[in-house]
């Protein structure tokens, strides 16, 4: 039976709620399951076993990024309502992962999110109200979750088998690719009026100097960078106690 | 900023925000209510400093930047970890650079406890829902028990912001109107803008940038400069 709107809105709406049993050894797979539920309950309306097997199913290894979990939901519930059996549904299933979790960390963990942080705290460092900048933020960057996971249930729908070439025609990939270097340049302006602002804080020319070679050094090498400059961090309680 | 004093109900109030702020990261809605500079923001508002606040989120979320949560990578859980740390900050006697990193160092420690805690809930989820024949595909338990692990999450939350909120608070207080010698008080600020500086070349990296993309990076803090002196 193909599903109505009610069950595809409830199956949206528990996509939000996808991480929240996460764990070591099947991630995110019961809360794959627990959003699949409403849409699967129609699918195998009238056969209690299928249904039970195809939530036991979905509900084993899987992992994606958050944002784009609706897109398996989607694919899988057409894939089921199509009638493929269980072996090309758990090979589907295993496919998508990785695309689906390498695309999302690029273009939303990597672009999406720290872009409108940064132009948030750019904003506020140049004089903007910290409340409604933060709010500003919170509707925008959400403007764009939201509706990207809206997209993303719509076409793993829609595509069913096919979303692997529906996600390569997307804009997501290029989105990731442009915001990255985008953001670099934001983190370089956001670091430096970090520290001017710094409260009762005033560097003259050597500490200004300290502070490039410093924020230049850790980009060169972030590795031995990140260590030092924790340590730094630490050092200057240190200091203030003894 | 000084002389705040917290009301009996303000302890109950943070519990409240840094429970649905821990829900937020990762259970539900994954909305960034929780991050950095919205958390702090919140916790200096609560206290009458959101700027305060949002500076505290913002000198965090540039230490988070290290830590992109890609796959099952650990990383410091930052909503109650920066509410917690911007509060203390608006609480804070002074509002001075050097109560401001007392509260961001705080607030980083916080969102490693949290972290931990998160690790915790995880291998309890694994005895939960780890192995899919334990509920046999039934659905209702496979809701019952995926909503019970929200819950915990929440309570898990609840527990890191409760028993954390005012040890900072107090921590901060006292360790600002510590008397340093006159080494300390010249030297802390200096380290503290270094470590800073570093983290976030460290963060502009780790954003996907490679080496050979400094340039991008310093024409970024040549911008910075630029709206320093537009926006003195």
């Amino acid at each position: 039976m193909i599903p109505r709107r009610t069950d595809f809105t409830a199956a949206f709406l528990r996509s939000f709620a996808v991480q929240g049993s996460w764990n070591y050894r099947t991630m995110i797979g019961g809360g794959l399951g627990y959003a699949l539920t409403p849409l699967l309950r129609r699918i195998h309306a009238g056969d209690p076993v299928a249904l039970r097997q195809a939530i036991e199913r979905h509900a084993g290894s899987f992992n994606a990024h958050p944002y784009l979990s609706p897109v398996a939901i989607g694919a899988l519930a057409r894939l089921e309502h199509e009638g493929r059996d269980a072996e090309t549904c758990d090979r589907f299933r295993t496919a998508l992962r990785g695309p689906l979790g390498a695309l999302g960390d690029q273009a939303v963990w990597a672009g999406w999110r720290p872009f409108c942080a940064l132009v948030t705290i750019l904003a506020v460092l140049s004089g903007a109200d910290a409340r409604l900048a933060v709010m500003a933020f919170f509707i925008i960057y959400n403007a764009g979750h939201v509706g990207l996971r809206f997209w993303g249930f719509r076409m793993g729908w829609h595509a069913g088998l096919d979303v692997g070439g529906a996600l390569n025609r997307s804009p997501l990939r290029a989105l990731g690719g442009r915001l990255m270097p985008v953001n670099q340049a934001l983190t370089g302006a956001v670091v430096v009026m970090l520290v001017a602002r710094a409260p009762g804080f005033e560097p003259g020319a050597w500490e200004a100097g300290l502070v490039a070679v410093a924020a230049l050094g850790a980009f060169i090498l972030p590795s031995r960078g990140g260590v030092l400059a924790m340590g730094l961090l630490f050092a200057a309680t240190a200091a203030w106690f003894f | 900023m000084t002389g705040v004093e917290l009301a009996p109900g303000a302890w109950w109030i943070v519990v409240g925000i840094g429970t649905l702020l821990g829900l937020d990261a990762i259970s539900w809605p994954q909305s960034m209510a929780s991050r950095p500079i919205v958390a702090g923001t919140l916790g200096g508002m609560l206290f009458g400093d959101p700027g305060g606040g949002f500076l505290v989120g913002a000198w965090l979320e540039i230490m988070a930047s290290r830590h992109p949560p890609y796959g099952a990578a650990r990383y410091p859980e930052t909503g109650p970890a920066a509410l917690i740390a911007g509060a203390a900050f608006a609480l804070s006697e002074s509002g001075s650079i050097i109560a401001l990193m007392f509260c961001v160092l705080a607030g980083w420690t916080i969102g490693w406890v949290g972290s931990h805690s998160i690790a915790l809930l995880r291998r309890y989820n694994d005895r939960a829902l780890g192995d899919p024949a334990s509920f046999a595909g039934d659905p209702t338990e496979l809701a019952r028990r995926h909503r019970r692990s929200i819950r915990l999450d929440g309570a898990r939350a609840a527990l890191v912001t409760g028993a954390l909120f005012l040890p900072v608070v107090l921590a901060v207080r006292v360790a600002e109107t510590w008397g340093p010698g006159g080494l300390g008080a010249g030297l802390t600020p200096v380290l503290a803008v270094l470590g800073l500086a570093g983290l976030g070349g460290v963060g502009a990296r780790l954003l996907g940038g490679r080496r050979e993309g400094w340039p991008t990076f310093v024409i970024g803090g040549a911008v910075g400069l630029l709206l320093i002196w537009v926006f003195p």
